[in-house]
């Protein structure tokens, strides 16, 4: 659903992501992990067309980003780390726009049961202003998941959210995946992914380390062996930056 | 501390002035300051730029500039906020609050900290509205104006803590501020009886020659207990229209006395200070959590809202969700504040232009035309409904399956339609008025083409405008105002009014090929035998498709730029 082929993003002379390339299979729940600045959300803002590569090819079931944007990002759903709102909209009038947006013509009957899941039915009518920041968290996840989308990608998604709202998030996750969908995570937050993805993706200084299931990634390096994530990633996140190279924002 | 604050000041200055020239390796940056500077010093600065001053007379050009004063002051305590009189930045408020300072000097800090964005805004003002020589600006103009900047900022400032301490603590509010309220009441009641007892001599006058008017009422301000009430302003004004330096040496310990007695009641305001200062902390923290990078206030909270106008379909056009937000959101921004400000400005108008004596219907056809001249010309800069409001989600806006001019047309249709929907309210309520009116010369006929006329002409110009707007904002995005505040303040005055000028002349620019091939059809009807009323309105009805198609290639070619922008430009 998602293939990735030499995604190069430049900021003058700063290689925020350097000749990346990878895809996510239908049900695959990929964790994408790496230090501040390895260039992380750069890669997820490039898969959403929130900023442009500066070379490399990205498709989204089969769509071209570049070429077809408009059909590629039909079958999106990108939830930021920070929930950004229109201030002046009610919980319930940001459904309902995005429902337009994305021509859900089912809205009335999907927008109850998606506010009782996320504990927002009592807010239908609340401004963004009213809401904790965990609400508001809830609130992007709704707008993200009303229009059943084939490909979801998550920028820190636990961030703000209380105990609760984090063991349905990652309910969520788990069972958008096994309906099909390609998810791509990204996360400092290394039990998350050991738990729930599927496949992990190591950036550091915006160049790709390692790929695959934590047993190939082990694999691969003999001396690892029986160590846990967090220990893999600490030692392939270990070297110093090259010249020219690393992320801007994650 | 001084050294701490004036640290700050000039690293950010010099750093931001950094940032802006690298910003110029950018093309359309490097246009766009060329233009400007070429704009700037054509109109305000080259020697034969120099205007003849607008009102001659410099007692009245006193009294003037003193009703103006005035006026803001009123404004201050009428619109005034209650909350942060003190408008740190986020990093200020975590750093300096929690540093080891008096909050005497906390006050100190933030009052230096103020001072070069208003010293700068002076030298614009200056710049753009002095006429006399550059010597005399320099000397004269800019250390007045600075002074009075720095003035009706305490006084903005001590406004906000009176109302923080009324809002906050409610009688003990009161108490605590009982002489302040006691002072405020006697210059009310002044004011009231000062002008009850001159406003009977003003309009006497007003009714044989306006300009003997302005005589009188600049006598019945100096004069009397009116004089006792404006005597303030008048010192605070007094060195920005001195007409030589001599006149200034002796006007200036006026004025800095006024600006003294502001500085003591705003510094003694520490108790009050400290809520105001935990409330806005409390603003900053919501901020903080809801914005990441800051740049907008925290959205105000309406409880429920407002009902949109309509209920959004799921089906048809997916770009119309943008119409339909913008709407609404613009139709939530006319709370009963800003509709009493709307009619205030509405019936000023309505007095200045209107004949003494003039019956019902005229004068409600006077102020529904006011209506519409204060929604075109005001409606397009302040209903910012649109790309310069949502630029800041622009995460949002690039992730959504729309394409860029799909974007860029709706977000401006919204506006468009409420200022276009208030405009012919206007036009349409003059034209039933003045079917009840019985000293209206124009005939019928002439009267119906000239609101169809106006309903021709209305909806492409609204759409230029806030095109102009939208187009500034998205090729120059770091130099405009994004997100739901406009820059305010004393400090953003010179700012506001270049761009004020800069878009009247881009809206000449763009109306031109319209007005070109509109005014042709006009002469071919009038040579053929067109009265006034036909030809005027046979431009309206060549000229405005021609606007038209303006607009839609000026959607298509801002398209592109909007689906290459990225966050970073605009930040």
């Amino acid at each position: 659903m998602i293939e990735v082929e030499n995604l190069t993003k430049q900021y003058g002379e700063l290689a925020a992501v350097a000749d990346l390339s990878f895809g996510v299979a239908r049900s695959e729940v990929l964790g994408l992990v790496g230090p501040n600045g390895a260039g992380k959300t750069t890669t997820l803002r490039s898969l959403v067309g929130i900023v442009r590569p500066t070379r490399g090819r990205i498709r989204i079931g089969g769509h071209d980003l570049e070429r077809e944007p408009v059909a590629a990002k039909r079958l999106l759903a990108f939830m930021p780390d920070e929930p950004h709102l229109f201030d002046y909209l009610t919980v319930e009038e940001h459904l309902r726009f995005i429902a337009r947006l994305y021509q859900v013509s089912d809205v009335d009957s999907r927008i109850p049961p998606l506010l009782q899941e996320l504990e927002l039915s009592d807010k239908a009518r609340a401004l963004p202003g009213e809401l904790s920041r965990g609400m508001r968290q809830k609130l992007v996840i709704a707008c993200g998941l009303l229009h059943d989308p084939q490909v979801l990608l998550f920028d820190e998604p636990l961030t703000g959210l209380d105990p609760a709202g984090i063991r349905r998030m990652k309910q969520t996750i788990v069972e958008r995946a096994r309906a099909g969908a390609a998810v791509l995570l990204s996360s400092h937050l290394l039990h998350l992914v050991e738990e729930i993805c599927t496949r992990v993706l190591i950036m550091q200084h915006g160049r790709m380390v390692a790929i695959g299931t934590l047993r190939e990634i082990l694999a691969s390096r003999p001396d690892l062996a029986g160590k846990s994530l967090e220990d893999v990633f600490l030692a392939l996140t270990a070297s110093p930056p090259a010249p020219g190279d690393g992320g801007s924002g994650g | 501390m001084i050294e701490a604050a004036l640290y700050l000041s000039q690293r950010s200055f010099v750093n931001t002035l950094r940032r802006r020239f690298q910003r110029l390796r950018q093309p359309q940056y490097l246009v766009g300051f060329l233009i400007g500077l070429g704009y700037f010093y054509w109109f305000f600065i080259r020697p034969g730029a120099s205007r003849a001053s607008l009102v001659p007379n410099p007692e009245l050009r006193w009294a003037i500039a003193a009703l103006g004063v005035g006026a803001t002051v009123i404004l201050t305590w009428v619109f005034g906020s209650a909350e942060s009189p003190f408008a740190f930045q986020l990093a200020e408020t975590d750093f300096v609050f929690t540093a080891p300072l008096t909050r005497r000097a906390v006050i100190q800090f933030r009052m230096l900290r103020g001072q070069l964005p208003i010293l700068l805004s002076a030298v614009l003002s200056v710049l753009i509205f002095s006429h006399a020589d550059l010597a005399t600006r320099v000397l004269i103009r800019l250390p007045s104006l600075w002074l009075l900047y720095f003035t009706l900022q305490l006084h903005a400032a001590s406004a906000a803590l009176v109302r923080a301490s009324l809002t906050e603590q409610g009688v003990t509010g009161v108490r605590r501020r009982l002489m302040t309220l006691l002072v405020l009441g006697v210059a009310l009641g002044g004011l009231w009886w000062g002008v009850r007892a001159a406003l009977p001599d003003v309009v006497a006058a007003l009714n044989v020659d306006p300009g003997s008017a302005l005589l009188v009422l600049e006598r019945v301000l100096r004069h009397g207990v009116l004089g006792a009430v404006t005597w303030p302003f008048f010192a605070v004004t007094g060195p920005l229209v001195a007409s030589s330096a001599r006149e200034f040496l002796l006007r200036i310990p006026l004025a800095l006395g006024v600006a003294a007695v502001f500085y003591v009641w705003v510094v003694r305001s520490t108790l009050a200070f400290e809520e105001a200062a935990v409330e806005h902390a409390n603003k900053v923290a919501r901020r903080n959590e809801s914005m990441r990078r800051g740049r907008s206030e925290a959205p105000r909270a309406r409880p429920g809202g407002t009902a949109p106008i309509f209920r959004l379909s799921p089906h048809g056009v997916p770009a119309a969700a943008f119409v339909w937000k913008n709407v609404t959101g613009a139709l939530r921004e006319f709370r009963v504040r800003t509709v009493f400000l709307i009619l205030v400005v509405v019936v000023a108008i309505g007095i200045v232009l209107g004949q003494p004596g003039a019956k019902g219907p005229d004068l409600v056809a006077l102020l529904a035309i006011a209506l519409s001249g204060v929604a075109l010309l005001f409606g397009p800069l302040n209903l910012r409904y649109d790309l310069r409001r949502d630029l800041e989600l622009l995460d949002i806006l690039k992730a959504l399956p729309l394409g860029g001019a799909a974007v860029v047309g709706a977000e401006v249709l919204g506006p468009v339609l409420v200022i276009s929907g208030i405009a012919m309210l206007g036009w349409t309520t003059a034209f039933v008025a003045s079917l009840a009116s019985d000293t209206m010369r124009i005939g019928l006929g002439d009267r119906l083409a000239l609101l169809c006329g106006a309903a021709i002409v209305t909806p492409p110009v609204v759409t230029v405008l806030f095109l102009v707007q939208n187009t500034a904002a998205l090729l120059f995005p770091a130099w405009s105002a994004i997100g739901p505040e406009r820059a305010t303040g004393f400090e953003a005055t010179g700012q506001r009014i270049v761009t004020f000028l800069g878009t009247g002349i881009a809206l000449v620019v763009a109306v031109l090929p319209a007005g070109i091939v509109g005014g042709v059809a006009a002469i071919v009807a009038h040579t053929l035998g067109a009265g006034p009323i036909a030809t005027g309105l046979t431009w309206a009805i060549v000229g405005a498709p021609v606007l038209g198609v303006e607009c839609y290639v000026a959607v298509r070619m801002l398209g592109p730029v909007l689906e290459r922008l990225e966050p970073a430009g605009v930040r």
